[in-house]
């Protein structure tokens, strides 16, 4: 019998029935050959790792058993508990017959599964140098207006397809109005622009909305989505409370885009304007863009690994919209390991991580302060908050903490120290001290519960954007993770001062490997890689339009594109690494992206570019010779037709009725607000709970950088345009300020009103025959509920 | 764009009847494209109790509570949320139910009379002792708010069974969001709709669900007036599948306010059966929820209140007989419902918390947070009834047998539903997503043949 069971034991039917899948489930995750650095060095997932960690015959020296043992304290696997009875007892039959293990172990198996090599990525086509293009030698046409119809029309050309002709001066005008104001042009506009019979009409239309401040408020909105503007936070607790002064960094992007900021300057204040040395003090508000990005509470009394977990998660969130955001390069995949797929090794992330680990939240006043003094305060703010935030959790609930009340007691002591600090600036910057008054304050006894703020359409109540003169910024300060005290964390700030960090094992903070100094990508580096001084954000900034600079405009410019065309050139505006798409017209992207950048990273410049060409200005109607060819439109046989964004619909709504309150710049407002007529980029836009009707107009998710909007069609967005009272009450609105009394003649001017242009015939008899049973606020309503005011042709 | 992406724009949740004429509106399109496992469940109610409801005082019975009572051997040694006492025995008797023999609490009599249909995993743990990132990890798999909800991905790959209705429905007070809504990174028709489950009249669930202003024959003449409009705006314009979708998408919205105001309207049930469900908020919830179910929605979120009442770490024992009975008694009455109109069987029952709770106690009469080891529980959907999985040890603190993981759970729940959650997938950001991330196994053992 024992002799029957130790050959059933020496088959290899043991191994692969009873010890293989076992280690496949319980083991490999941790111990494979496919990992770049297995735990502890050990694999089991070929026959020499799983050699090492076992004695044929020998169960007593086998540590392999021994870890399975779970009778070393310090030597137990797999660590989620130990492995069931039966399962231990086959193991150790196993290796009493021999450990045979069929496995044979071959290259494919060993070889760590890797993406593009850093030398083979540098070949790779976003990241090479721009270069401009003659353009293309064409059949002989008069159809381009600008060098960028060659490209388009070469392609279009080689397909045997045609343009489509020029759209009517209707249909352009309310083209430009929709894609640079975000708002439909009026009857009197588009009349303006039809009876304009000069050559230069067209262009005079652009270069005027192009210098209308309503263009910020557009395009602002479409940049905000990239940089995942919100005001709050997804869960916004006690450690990561709103952000009242966001507001200042979204006002400050609609500014510097209508002023035309150079999009490499308008980038770089956005990550460094407290470091650059010609910076005026409103352009601070343009670091809202990492002062006001999404973080996640940390509640202290939980363990350093938990709290240092959430911190990475926070950087984490900032190499992904600055490597997303602005490079198009998905960094924040190499994490847990070198990009699968991408020259991005595990190195480059820690790398860029550790400016962010040097990079911390902070408030700063609006006006001037010495900038000793303003570093200094920005420290004080956030170690005050933190000593107030504690001293507050552990008052009043003296169980859940032991030791509580001495604890306390020595933060309350801290806090007094650091007030008296304050205290000595009070007579040159009053606000200053004011802003810190709230943390000395003693906290509220427990059993009061806070006042209650009013409570918006979604139930979440929210404190309000605040007019106060702070902005929502970022200061070099060094964040490290105190866990001295078992029982209580503490995240310290060390200004001025900056951080490499270790590079995270499978992302994990408690397997820190080797120390990465901070460095920017190195497929991309052209220069010296490193960081610094400081944070490295400054330069940081600068190597993004340096060494990654055809990159960089080669992102934007794509997304421009998209902006407009409705499509991009690069079908994944978020995503120029191996797996996104490859440019539909790479010479063309290049070529305009190369112009761009002599044109000083001029948007305008490319705006004008893009909107003066023949290509934006066809017709976007289907034809069926192109639909064979190329149904998708790839090659822009014609323009694409586009629903209008939320914002344009809302605020165009609002215009039409007379209603708009087309005030530039301000605090946000609730969206749901009856009385809220201001144009949508101003309404309040939270992480946690975002606006119903943003909702399910595809706003993108504020949490993280938007790669585009998806647009959808769903019933819950007619239901808000049949059933909501916004339209209705814009109806009414429209109706009751009709000057005409006669039904045709109110009929007329609501079609003047409301689809800038006369009915025909056909629709006044539609009309009249409604107006026999109902009234005309209702047909108002009708008006604004069709596809025409939705849709830009 | 092509046909595919017009298709995949348009279909799924509540989308999909602007590219279907009406005549199809019954047939499901989801993005699912992996191998076609057996699907046991066609839909999904989740019990969400948030807060962490205590195990070892529902489900999981631990005697050596009572023989420990007050000390703090090695093994309870664990770092939670707040500082923690010793063991806090459980004032609760539990006894066996059933031809199984599961013990159960006496606070749950109810949900005891049907547990031969339930399986209770009492081995399950999650990774965070915080009720934020924990409910994230529960509803999404993840701590990051920025990933897809189960609801979201179970709408995403397996489309709708009524397209007028949303695909993804969440009942909870005060019409509240969260992170059990969230579409994340998956297109907004995904995103779970809100219906206030506190109001009874439908229409004060869902904003402008109603039409107050006009009755449906008028309000029909509207929207033919509208129609007739966009139609000739088509005929001047030519054919787009923008403007096809919303005349199509119109017509289903103005279905969904009838059907809906129909459907969510629990006063359509017999008294006999409100009374069965309890009439209380979450008694109305698991009725709704059985009551859309039948209309073929995909998933029903149902949560028990607006806050986070099941977070105990005081006053247990007082709180606990406060508000069990009103729970036992609605959730039994889903399952035993639901198996008497022989849905039980696609339907896939799941009820739990964010985590469960310490069995030391904190401020000596309630329980922290624990993430360690607690129970849920699993009923219909294939899953196989009459079944207690997995153990924690002995004082209920840490999983220790047949350990189930929250990826776990979202793993074996894709499963029932005949998704390979390896193969579930969603571009993003330079990689194929998943619900679960790289994480989970279906648990095979309580998977009924």
């Amino acid at each position: 019998m024992l002799l029957l069971l130790l050959t059933l034991a020496q088959s290899p039917d043991l191994f692969e029935s009873k010890i293989r899948p076992v280690l496949a489930a319980s083991c490999y995750s941790c111990h494979s050959s496919k990992m770049k650095a297995p735990m502890g060095g050990l694999v089991l997932d070929t026959k020499a790792g799983l050699r090492k960690a076992v004695v044929p015959g020998k169960p007593a020296e086998s540590r392999l058993l021994a870890a399975l043992s779970y009778k070393d304290a310090d030597l137990q696997m797999p660590p989620s508990g130990k492995l069931a009875a039966p399962v231990l007892e086959s193991f150790e039959r196993w290796v009493a017959a021999g450990a045979v293990d069929p496995r044979v172990d071959t290259a494919s198996v060993t070889a760590p599964l890797k993406g593009m090599s850093v030398e083979d990525g540098r070949r790779w086509w976003a990241f090479q140098p721009l270069r401009e293009s003659p353009a293309p030698r064409l059949k002989a046409t008069a159809w381009p207006r600008r060098k960028i119809d060659t490209y388009l029309l070469a392609k279009l050309q080689e397909k045997k397809l045609t343009p489509s002709p020029r759209a009517g001066a209707r249909t352009l005008v309310q083209r430009a109005y929709i894609d640079l104001l975000g708002l439909r042009a009026t009857y009197g506009e588009v009349e303006a622009f039809v009876n304009d019979q000069s050559p230069e009409a067209y262009s005079k239309l652009i270069d005027q909305l192009l210098a209308s401040p309503h263009y910020g408020e557009a395009w602002g909105r479409h940049w905000l989505d990239v940089a995942r503007f919100a005001e709050d936070n997804p869960t916004s607790e006690a450690t990561n409370p709103p952000y009242p002064y966001a507001w200042r960094y979204r006002d400050w992007v609609i500014e510097a885009l209508n002023r035309d900021e150079p999009y490499d300057r308008f980038v770089k204040l956005q990550l460094a304007a407290d470091l650059m040395p010609d910076t005026k003090r409103d352009d601070l508000r343009a670091l809202g863009y990492l002062g006001a990005a999404p973080v996640y509470h940390k509640d202290q009394r939980l363990s350093l690994d938990v709290i240092y977990t959430f911190l990475t998660d926070d950087w984490d969130e900032r190499v992904d919209a600055v490597s997303r955001g602005l490079l198009g390069l998905t960094v924040a995949c190499a994490r847990c390991h070198d990009h699968k797929f991408d020259p991005i090794p595990t190195k480059d992330y820690y790398g860029l991580a550790g400016v962010f680990a040097s990079t911390m939240r902070s408030e700063r006043p609006t006006f001037e302060v010495d900038p000793e003094i303003e570093t200094r305060y920005q420290w004080l703010d956030r170690r005050l908050f933190d000593l107030s935030y504690s001293r507050n959790t552990l008052s009043g609930e003296p169980t859940t903490v032991i030791g509580s009340e001495a604890r306390v007691a020595l933060w309350k002591e801290e806090i007094a120290k650091l007030r008296a600090e304050a205290e000595s600036l009070r007579e040159r910057y009053p606000q200053l001290v004011q802003n810190l008054e709230k943390y000395w304050r003693d906290p509220a006894p427990r059993p009061v519960p806070p006042p209650k703020l009013p409570a918006d359409a979604t139930g979440r109540r929210r404190p309000g954007a605040s007019a106060a003169p702070f902005m929502n910024t970022v200061f070099d300060a060094a964040q490290y993770v105190d866990g001295s005290d078992a029982n209580y964390t503490w995240i310290t700030y060390k200004a001025g001062e900056s951080r490499d960090l270790p590079v995270l094992l499978r992302g994990s903070v408690t397997s820190p490997g080797e120390v990465t100094p901070r460095h920017f990508l190195t497929v991309l580096s052209t220069s010296d890689p490193a960081l610094g001084p400081g944070s490295g954000r400054s330069m940081l900034a600068q190597k993004l339009f340096t060494d990654g600079a055809s990159l960089a405009a080669r992102v934007i410019v794509n997304r421009v594109w998209g902006w407009h065309f409705g499509k991009p050139l690069v079908a994944t505006p978020s995503d120029f690494g191996t797996q996104g798409d490859k440019p539909t017209h790479p010479e063309l992207l290049d070529d305009l992206a190369a112009r761009f950048v002599q044109n000083g990273w001029s948007l305008k410049w490319l705006h004008r570019e893009i909107m003066l060409s023949a290509a934006y200005q066809q017709l976007s109607v289907r034809r069926p010779g192109g639909d064979r060819i190329d149904q998708s439109n790839i090659l822009l046989w014609r323009m694409n037709p586009q629903r209008l964004g939320i914002e344009a619909y809302r605020d165009s709504i609002l215009r039409i009725a007379g209603n708009l309150n087309d005030q530039v710049y301000g605090l946000s407002q609730d969206l749901d607000l009856a009385a809220n007529h201001r144009r949508t980029i101003y309404g309040r836009v939270g992480r946690g709970g975002l606006n119903g009707l943003l909702k399910i107009y595809d706003f993108p998710d504020p949490s993280q950088t938007s790669p585009g909007r998806d647009l959808t069609i769903t019933p819950l967005q007619q239901l808000f345009v049949m059933n909501g009272t916004f339209l209705r009450a814009q109806a009414q609105l429209l109706a009751k300020s009709l000057k005409e009394t006669e039904p045709t003649a109110q009929l007329k001017e609501l079609y003047r009103q409301i689809l800038s242009r006369d009915p025909s015939p056909k629709e006044l008899d539609l009309a009249l025959s409604y107006l026999a049973d109902g009234s005309i606020d209702e047909y108002a309503h009708v008006l604004l509920s069709t596809n025409e005011v939705l849709f830009r042709k | 764009m092509t046909r595919r992406d017009l298709l995949h724009r348009f279909s799924g949740g509540l989308g999909l009847a602007a590219a279907l004429p009406p005549a199809r509106a019954s047939s499901a399109i989801g993005h699912y494209h992996g191998p076609a496992l057996t699907p046991q469940a066609k839909h999904v109610i989740f019990l969400f109790l948030a807060g962490g409801p205590s195990h070892v005082d529902m489900f999981d019975p631990k005697p050596a509570l009572l023989k420990f009572q007050g000390q703090r051997p090695g093994a309870v040694d664990l770092r939670t949320e707040r500082q923690t006492g010793g063991l806090l025995p459980s004032s609760f008797a539990f006894k066996k139910y059933g031809q199984s023999g599961i013990e159960v609490s006496e606070l749950l009599p109810q949900l005891a009379s049907v547990i031969d249909e339930v399986c209770v995993i009492r081995s399950m743990y999650t990774f965070n002792p915080t009720h934020t990132p924990a409910r994230s990890l529960i509803h999404s798999g993840s701590i990051l708010a920025t990933r897809p909800s189960l609801g979201a991905w179970s709408s995403y790959g397996l489309g709708t069974e009524n397209n007028n209705l949303p695909s993804f429905v969440a009942l909870t007070p005060g019409g509240n969001s969260g992170p059990f809504l969230r579409n994340g990174f998956l297109p907004a028709e995904y995103q779970g709709t809100p219906f206030n489950e506190t109001e009874i009249e439908p229409e004060k669930m869902i904003a402008n669900l109603r039409n107050l202003q006009l009755d449906p024959a008028a309000q029909r003449r509207q929207l033919d007036a509208v129609q007739a409009l966009n139609r000739e705006f088509s005929s001047n314009f030519g054919a787009d599948d923008f403007l096809e979708g919303r005349i199509k998408s119109m017509e289903a919205a103005y279905r969904m306010q009838f059907e809906a105001v129909d459907v969510f309207d629990i006063r359509k049930e017999s008294d006999a059966t409100r009374k069965e469900y309890g009439n209380s908020p979450f008694g109305n919830g698991c009725l709704l929820a059985r009551r859309l179910v039948e209309r073929g929605v995909r998933y029903v979120h149902v949560n028990h209140n607006a806050g986070q009442d099941w977070d105990d770490h005081k006053d247990l024992d007082k709180n606990l007989r406060e508000r069990c009975p009103a729970m036992d008694q609605a959730a039994a009455a889903l399952i035993r419902d639901l198996k008497q109109r022989g849905l039980l069987e696609e339907t896939l029952v799941v009820w739990g918390g964010e985590f469960g709770r310490t069995p030391v106690s904190e401020s000596g009469t309630g329980r922290d947070h624990n993430p360690y080891g607690y129970t849920m529980w699993m009923a219909g959907g294939g899953i196989k009834g009459g079944v207690a999985y997995g153990a924690t040890d002995d004082f209920g603190f840490k999983a220790t047998e047949n350990r189930v993981s929250i990826h776990d759970l979202h793993a074996t729940i894709l499963n029932q539903l005949g998704i390979d959650h390896t193969r579930l997938t969603y571009r993003y950001a330079g990689r194929d997503f998943r619900l679960t991330d790289v994480f989970g196994d279906p648990v095979k053992a309580i998977i009924g043949a």
